[in-house]
């Protein structure tokens, strides 16, 4: 994998998928058993922890609480030996960024969840360098406190122009921080790009389940030949199929899997010559205060629709119709996952 | 069904108080969340009109009996809590059934309450099953079974969904809401999870530092909050804030801001010389061309949010705005944009955080 200069990358994968093995190889932390590592076009693999220049925020960041805040902060860098007045200069930076100046005499049980989180984040950016990194630091917090620390981490990472390497299992998290995201799982890279190119064009059914919230409605699908052109036969309905450039649909490929992000479920859209649609009764609406998450039973199968506050009418009934984009939908193979179609002749 | 009035009800842990003097009624038959932060004094609350705490001072009231001397069994309460109470050398069935026996109801009623119960929970594969070998999920659907089989007037639930599966946190969703509606019992359910509450209540009450904030219904407190508190709480992300100076000696009052091409009027400013705008992000508006109620912004930051939509950060003048628009409206980041905000959309809040109550005009 290659990460490039000055982006906020971040390496997303469900619990156990090998994000933090990785991270703490990048850190130095751990030693690979094959490979090479690279940081600023050098081979670091041999190079001790200490010695590669990263600033790095662990997990849980315990704080020392004899330490006052700006003792805290200031220790990695007076670990490296570094002059009181390059301390002081840095401290006051971090603790500018992350809004916790008045907090630098403070001591650790004085603080609020939130601002001992700032806390240990300052700590990780004193060191002055390109590359940053974050093991999950904020896993556990409650989603508000999430939101505030988030839009401090985008600007932190604005104002320093630096490296951000992060890692996460939450969805959410990892669509609203990454420019670049690497989607791994079950220790391996499946595929990677802008969070945009992952997003919509995903190349692997796992990539469309895992980065999506709601999750993404996967239906097992058929391809036949019907009348000279191809067809993906499921138990809801049958749709043409527009194969990905280059790709020659062959036999084995016969058994696929169908994609369809909830916000292709669409309430209330008029039948048109390139959608589907299909009868659904609702099972119960999930209210995000401007949004709905619309559970939906479709001749027997449990499938997510997703609708704005403002399209809230459309749900009144219990008995609705849902269309389709029949471009929208997306097909992988069933063998390797890969992305061979979409929807649409 | 009795309601559940509380009277300056207050409780203080040496330097700490957790409620602060709560006057709230819990409407009969109706589904009541207990909203707030952790720390809020919700569960407190909670406790107290359980008879499992005590209150420092003021009174508890079901349909007006004071009931704060209570003993909690002669309260007629069924409670739920976060961790499921069950008893482990027991079956299922036998784990519902024993309150019903202990209420001493004939062996044709206690069969015919479990079948009720077991249908919605969808339990029936489990009942033979020792409650020792069911999962923590399956077995917070047993709690649950047992507590309201019974029938109790008032059903009280403390963050039961905290420790469950993602799978079976949707399941116990539904299956509350349809016994909810089915049962037609008083019910207070104190959750931090604010889809939960929404999802679940008929009305919330938002709790924050002990107080209750506001009593609304989900729609009209995500619309309408009545404190910036409950504008930054609710919503993912919450409230746009933007404060503004108010014109003195003018009647109506004018207000300028970089998101109105145009100066506002503001009919009542209640005194207040400096007020603070609320903008929910989905009610900051792209336009695809130049209106006369668009002003021009600049997308500074852009990702992705629930549900495919964009999530903005837009920049007007020294004004920055969360914007969230529907999937698929590309905009690239350092792009200029003309955005419209609807003068009606807009929540007006004065130097205590409260709303004002007035309406802006254009």
């Amino acid at each position: 994998m290659k990460i490039d200069s000055g982006v906020f990358a971040v390496i997303f994968g469900p619990p156990g998928c090998g994000k933090s093995v990785l991270l703490r190889l990048l850190t130095g932390l751990e030693t690979p058993t094959e490979g090479k590592i690279f940081m600023r076009e050098e081979d670091v693999t041999g190079v001790p922890s200490g010695e590669r220049s990263i600033g790095y925020v662990p997990q849980s960041f315990a704080l020392y609480p004899h330490f006052k805040v700006y003792e805290n902060i200031s220790y990695p860098l007076r670990l490296i030996g570094a002059k009181k007045a390059e301390i002081d200069e840095a401290v006051k930076r971090a603790a500018h960024m992350l809004r916790i100046t008045p907090l630098l005499e403070k001591y650790p049980d004085q603080l609020s969840g939130g601002e001992k989180q700032r806390v240990a984040l300052a700590r990780g950016i004193t060191k002055k360098t390109g590359i940053y990194v974050f093991d999950d630091p904020l896993s556990g917090l409650d989603f508000k406190l999430r939101e505030q620390l988030i839009d401090d981490l985008k600007e932190m990472q604005e104002a320093l122009g630096a490296t951000f390497i992060y890692t996460t299992s939450d969805t959410l998290e990892a669509m609203i921080l990454a420019e670049q995201i690497f989607i791994l799982d079950g220790g391996r890279i499946l595929e990677h790009g802008s969070l945009e190119d992952m997003y919509y064009t995903p190349g692997n059914i796992r990539t469309m389940e895992l980065l999506g919230f709601p999750e993404a409605n996967v239906l097992n699908g058929e391809l036949l030949q019907r009348d000279g052109s191809l067809i993906c036969k499921t138990k809801l309905f049958d749709f043409p199929v527009k194969p990905e450039a280059g790709m020659i649909v062959k036999e084995e490929h016969r058994e696929v899997f169908v994609g369809i992000r909830p916000q292709d479920m669409k309430p209330g859209l008029k039948r048109q010559k390139d959608t589907l649609s299909a009868e659904a009764r609702i099972i119960l609406k999930e209210d995000l205060g401007g949004e709905f998450i619309v559970h939906l039973d479709i001749n027997g199968l449990r499938l997510l629709s997703f609708v704005r506050q403002d399209d809230l009418y459309l749900l009144s009934d219990e008995e609705i119709t849902i269309g389709i984009p029949m471009e929208e939908i997306v097909i992988f193979s069933s063998e390797d996952g890969t992305r061979i179609g979409r929807g649409g002749g | 069904m009795p309601n559940i009035h509380t009277e300056n009800l207050r409780k203080e842990y040496r330097e700490v108080t957790a409620v602060r003097d709560v006057t709230i009624t819990f409407p009969t038959s109706t589904v009541t969340c207990l909203l707030g932060p952790s720390g809020c004094g919700k569960t407190t609350l909670l406790r107290m009109i359980a008879g499992l705490e005590k209150p420092t001072s003021g009174e508890i009231y079901f349909d007006n009996v004071p009931a704060t001397s209570l003993e909690p069994e002669k309260r007629n309460i069924g409670m739920v809590f976060q961790y499921p109470v069950v008893y482990r050398g027991l079956n299922v069935y036998r784990n519902i059934d024993l309150p019903l026996a202990q209420a001493k109801l004939s062996e044709g009623e206690r069969k015919k309450r479990i079948e009720e119960v077991v249908g919605v929970l969808d339990l029936e594969d489990s009942l033979e099953k020792n409650i020792g070998d069911l999962d923590s999920s399956t077995r917070q659907k047993v709690a649950v079974a047992r507590a309201i089989a019974r029938k109790p007037q008032i059903i009280l639930f403390d963050e039961p969904l905290t420790n469950v599966d993602v799978n079976t946190k949707v399941q116990l969703k539904e299956a509350l809401k349809k016994l909810t509606i089915q049962l037609k019992q008083t019910i207070v359910y104190v959750t931090h999870d604010q889809t939960e509450a929404m999802t679940l209540a008929d009305q919330i009450a938002l709790m924050n530092q002990g107080e209750i904030v506001q009593q609304d219904t989900p729609r009209a407190l995500y619309n309408h909050p009545s404190d910036v508190f409950g504008g930054w709480f609710l919503g993912n992300p919450g409230m746009n804030f933007i404060e503004v100076h108010v014109e003195d000696g003018k009647k109506p009052a004018k207000v300028k801001c970089a998101i109105f091409p145009k100066d506002i009027q503001l009919p009542d400013t209640h005194g207040e010389n400096r007020v603070t705008l609320g903008v929910r992000p989905e009610n900051v508006r792209i336009l695809k061309a130049k209106s006369e109620t668009a002003v021009r912004a600049q997308v500074i930051r852009k990702s992705i949010q629930v549900g495919g939509q964009y999530l903005l950060l837009l920049k007007i003048g020294d004004v920055v705005l969360k914007s969230k628009v529907p999937p698929k409206l590309g905009y690239g980041v350092r792009k200029e944009v003309w955005i419209e905000v609807l003068v009606s959309q807009v929540v007006v809040f004065g130097k205590n955080g409260r709303r004002i109550e007035t309406k802006l005009e254009k």
